[in-house]
């Protein structure tokens, strides 16, 4: 066992990184990439995410837009996919993210032990939202056919690039000890 | 995962101290408080997992060289793989997400795989890297941003969007890519505490 000298100057003899106690306003930080995503998530829905064009014209397509047409051409499962990845999943990060950080300092024993198990599985599965981000580019990449049809990227797809990584950053700085922090009375 | 420190291990997400274990097989040690994973075992040897890493180079070199998929209207073919796909949508604002797919997708699965031949190969002539702090710090903060499964992921939702309407040729990047997204699963669901103990020497 180690006694460190100051807490202000130790670092750990195995990693060298900086000891801390807790990290640094770890609430904050949190909510503030939370509250950066949400702001992100408006114009990432409401914003073409790529337009594609072919012999009959060009049209755009938001996130949900192309839900539906999937949905609509009978590709079910790939609808249900985007859904889950692109809608589902990011909804869920703010609630979850949201709750996690409004009741930390309350709550029973087992209602913590579900938070945690909330905050796991936010952190497990957070950044498959990226899912519409690869499709939508690779398929720009693939259509540049004049005859068939070109797709390109709008700018829909940034804000929810954005969206995926503010989460994500809400998500790690998020000090999960804070799901057992007691009420300061 | 956990933190140890002389045979005692702290869980990670509600410090609640434990006494290491040696595990056998596949177990894996779970905090009694909150449930968090504190270790697991693993059967790898730095043989093994020297064979894997080098496994995963050579899927990424072949998944980044080759096409994962490639359509083909009339004669005309175009192709794609990560780094194409990327460069495809950099004009403009997209330009952004362009970045950030080229990030997870191709720069930080590279990374990952460059630093762990480095600590690997000399872990395997018994010797520790230099700076294998530093490298395994930076392996430690790159773990989540590596998305390969969702890069693979993607390209099938891609080939069946665009199998509607034109010819889909999946590339030889594709089963490349497969393997690594596999090899990456294992090579960072392995404990960290595997790899400090390779490499730690206390002061």
């Amino acid at each position: 066992m180690r006694e460190p000298r100051s807490l202000e100057s130790s670092r750990c003899p195995r990693c060298d990184q900086v000891l801390v106690r807790r990290p640094a306003r770890s609430a904050e930080r949190s909510l503030a990439w939370l509250i950066a995503g949400l702001i992100c998530y408006v114009p990432a829905n409401v914003l073409p995410v790529v337009h594609t064009s072919g012999v009959g014209g060009g049209q755009d397509s938001t996130i949900l837009s192309g839900i539906i047409s999937f949905w609509r051409a009978g590709a079910l499962d790939i609808a249900a996919l985007i859904f889950l990845a692109s809608v589902a999943v990011p909804s869920g990060k703010f609630l979850v993210l949201g709750l996690l950080l409004r009741d930390r300092e309350r709550g029973s024993p087992m209602e913590r032990l579900t938070r945690a198990r909330l905050y796991r599985v936010v952190e497990l599965i957070g950044y498959w939202s990226m899912l519409d981000v690869v499709v939508v580019a690779l398929t720009s990449a693939l259509l540049q056919f004049k005859v068939l049809g070109t797709a390109e990227p709008r700018l829909g797809i940034v804000f929810f690039c954005a969206v995926v990584v503010a989460t994500m950053l809400a998500a790690q700085s998020f000090d999960p000890r804070l799901v057992w922090d007691e009420e300061r009375s | 995962m956990a933190h140890t420190l002389s045979g005692l291990l702290i869980c990670r997400e509600c410090d609640a101290v434990h006494r290491r274990v040696p595990l056998s097989g596949r177990e894996v040690a779970h905090c009694v408080c909150c449930g968090s994973t504190l270790a697991r075992s693993s059967a790898l040897q730095v043989v093994d997992l020297l064979a894997l890493t080098i496994a995963a180079a050579i899927a990424f070199s072949i998944a980044a060289a080759m096409p994962v998929l490639s359509i083909e209207v009339g004669g005309a073919r175009t192709e794609a793989n990560a780094w194409t796909a990327a460069l495809s949508i950099r004009h403009g604002w997209a330009g952004v997400a362009a970045v950030v797919l080229v990030a997870t997708t191709f720069v930080v699965p590279l990374l990952q795989i460059v630093l762990l031949l480095w600590l690997l190969a000399f872990a395997r002539l018994g010797r520790r890297a230099p700076a294998s702090t530093r490298a395994l710090v930076v392996l430690h903060h790159l773990r989540p941003w590596s998305m390969t499964e969702v890069f693979l992921l993607g390209a099938l939702v891609a080939i069946v969007k665009l199998s509607a309407w034109v010819h889909v040729i999946p590339g030889p990047g594709l089963a490349a890519l497969t393997a690594l997204t596999v090899l990456m699963l294992i090579l960072s669901n392995t404990d960290p505490q595997l790899w400090w103990d390779l490499h730690c020497t206390p002061r």
